[in-house]
């Protein structure tokens, strides 16, 4: 260790005495600071890729459409399905529907499902709950689970299902008859949205609702692991032309996942003030150490130091203690994150708050993902701007003139 | 105690510094001339304030004179950097305050080193140089004390064995005495004088104690700004 590093460690940590306070206060503030950052940080990105993984395991990673009705949808899957990148294809059609059950009337998001290849694209075993998906034809449905609860049905419950077509008829005089049938099964995705109010059928029973004769809506699209979206998405798109259409559903939620980076990189910006601030007081410290330790200044420069090296001691001084904080605040950010779930529930137990923590925040448990990418940045942030905050009492120093600093009292 | 007049180690030629504060001027030194030969010790006395101390850093290159001539070793010196001054000066003087100037967070065998450090020595054989350094200045026993817990003869002693570690021509000692108690006081000049002699080191020792001013080779006064014999 050069001369300047060892002077300048020892002033943080004499041997054989207590810790000074000052560099107590110097390394817990910037361990505090990056221990925030990367807590709240890595629980962003935790919700992030929550949500990404639940539109992909919802919605497909690709949507292909016309705006319109699908009819040829059997060539159609095929045709995708032979696009280099492309998994599993399975067609649906989705709409409103009102669906009654002992008088309790629902207005779910239906969508009509092949059964042979939706599993391909989506894990419907993962989230069903009860019932089984084997049973699922044409005279049943499956419920989420919020709608099941508001509806007060459970699987072999009977209920009424009411479409649109309903007004149709009601204008034509004609008579009109609910679809009686029979609930198989309750679906829980994890994602409120979905789980409050949606129900599955066949496509065949949704095609006789919407009045869609051998059509469908949409194709979803999985695409293998590993595969560029954005490439596969122009690959569908050239292959197949007008008038169809396909959309990434990082397209379909550009809004939502914008605001989520943006959201991120704002609190990366200001959770750095945090370290910034406690930056200023290191920097206010060591100003006055360099006050204090003006006749060693002169010393150094007695035993022949030159000015560069009598600003390393102070400099390095800032760099040690951002070089512990970030390390004692990446491992406060580890225990922090690790007991992050007991922390919640006993701090939601306590405001009786756990409805509306699953009601707002839509997960049960408080997801978290260390980014490499993330922890980089804010490790090497910290490090530079607590070097930074030992220039200027560094710059002090060096402008110091030997025989005077040997002279001060 | 006459010997052939070793070469000279450092000279000065007509230095000149004077401060100005505020208003006044204070015409510290009006024109020193001083050579130090190889080995020869040099004492110089004054009244306090009379620029022993300022002379001294001129001497060492901490401080620039206004004018005048400093060579080191035959190299004119005067006019370089403070900078440049500073890395000739690592294996050249080595200097002895009066108020010791140890580095508080170093225990006396560190204290020794960081000289050497400084110099850009090998800190190994440093080590061994050190050790052997506080046995002779009988410090064998408290080689990892930190200065707080040494007695003000202790730490002068330290200093003094800091100041020999790169084994320089020439030791620059401003007062060192002047915080001890009569016979520490001793000692330590005892030591001083006793290591130069062994080690053929040049001393120039600035000290109001009259004894110990006639223990050196020769004897100086400092007097309104003018070095007399
Ligand atoms: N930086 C300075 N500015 C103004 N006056 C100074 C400065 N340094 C020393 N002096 C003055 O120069 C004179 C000589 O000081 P010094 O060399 O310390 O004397 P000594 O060491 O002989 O006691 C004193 O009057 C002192 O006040
Ligand atoms: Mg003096």
């Amino acid at each position: 260790m050069p001369w300047p590093l060892q002077i300048a460690f020892r002033q943080l940590f004499p041997a054989g005495k207590r810790l000074p306070f000052f560099t107590f206060v110097a390394v817990v503030g910037v361990m505090l600071g990056v221990a925030v950052l990367i807590v709240v940080l890595s629980v962003m990105n935790g919700f992030g890729n929550q949500i990404r993984r639940m539109v992909v395991d919802t919605q497909g990673h690709v949507r292909v459409d016309t705006g319109g009705i699908i009819y040829h949808y059997n060539e159609l899957r095929e045709k995708v399905l032979a696009i280099e990148g492309v998994k599993a294809v399975a067609p649906f059609a989705q709409g409103m529907v009102m669906i009654q059950h002992a008088n309790r009337p629902g207005f779910p998001v239906i969508q009509g499902i092949d059964p042979r290849h939706e599993a391909e694209v989506v894990p419907m075993e993962r989230f069903l709950k009860s019932g089984a998906l084997e049973d699922l034809d044409d005279d049943s449905i499956l419920l989420s689970s919020g709608l099941a609860a508001d509806l007060g049905a459970r699987v072999g419950s009977e209920v009424e299902v009411y479409s649109p077509l309903v007004l149709e008829k009601l204008k034509r005089d004609e008579i009109f008859l609910p679809q009686r049938m029979r609930v198989v099964g309750i679906f829980e995705t994890g994602w409120n949205q979905i789980d409050t109010n949606s129900a599955i059928c066949t496509l065949r029973t949704m095609q006789d609702l919407y009045a869609l004769g051998k059509g469908v809506h949409a194709l979803k699209v999985r695409l293998q692991d590993g595969v560029d979206i954005d490439e596969a998405v122009a690959r569908i798109q050239q292959q197949l032309g007008f008038p169809y259409r396909a959309t990434s559903w990082l397209d379909s939620n550009r809004d939502f996942l914008f605001v989520l980076q943006l959201e991120k990189n704002m609190l990366m910006f200001l959770l750095l003030f945090i370290i910034l601030v406690a930056s200023f007081s290191i920097t206010n410290s060591l100003l006055t150490t360099v006050v204090r330790k003006t006749r060693e200044i002169g010393l150094f420069a007695a035993l022949g130091a030159r000015t560069g090296q009598v600003a390393l001691c102070f400099c390095a001084q800032g760099l040690f203690i951002g070089v512990l904080g970030t390390l004692f605040g990446f491992a406060l950010a580890a225990l922090a994150l690790h007991f992050r779930n007991d922390v919640i529930h006993a701090f939601a137990r306590l405001t009786h708050s756990e409805a509306a923590l699953l009601r707002f925040y839509q997960f049960a448990n408080l997801p978290a993902e260390y980014s490499a990418h993330d922890l980089t940045v804010i490790a090497v942030a910290t490090v530079i701007i607590s070097t930074l905050a030992g220039v200027l009492p560094a710059w002090r120093a060096a402008r110091m003139r030997p025989s005077e600093a040997l002279r001060s009292e | 105690m006459s010997k052939e007049p070793g070469r000279v180690v450092l000279a000065a030629e007509d230095i000149v510094k004077t401060y100005r504060s505020g208003e006044r001027r204070i015409d510290v030194l009006r024109g020193v001339d001083l050579a130090i030969r190889e080995g020869e010790s040099v004492s110089i006395r004054g009244e306090s304030g009379s620029g022993k101390t300022t002379l001294l850093n001129i001497l060492a290159g901490l401080e620039r004179a206004d004018a005048g001539r400093l060579f080191w070793q035959g190299e004119q010196v005067s006019g370089r950097s403070l900078n440049h001054l500073a890395v000739r000066r690592r294996g050249f003087i080595g200097m002895v305050f009066q108020a010791y100037y140890l580095v508080p967070e170093l225990n006396a065998l560190d204290n020794v080193i960081l000289a050497g450090r400084i110099a850009g020595k090998n800190t190994r054989l440093l080590r061994e140089r050190a050790r052997a350094l506080l046995a002779r200045v009988g410090l064998a026993e408290r080689v990892d004390h930190l200065p707080s817990r040494l007695s003000g003869g202790e730490c002068q002693r330290v200093a003094i064995a800091r100041a020999l570690i790169n084994e320089p021509p020439l030791i620059l000692a401003d007062e060192p005495t002047g915080n001890l108690d009569e016979r520490t006081a001793e000692d330590v000049i005892d030591l001083l004088l006793g290591l130069c002699r062994e080690t053929r080191t040049a001393l120039v020792l600035v000290t109001h104690n009259a004894e110990h001013a006639r223990r050196t080779s020769r004897q100086c006064r400092l007097h309104l700004g003018r070095l007399e014999a």
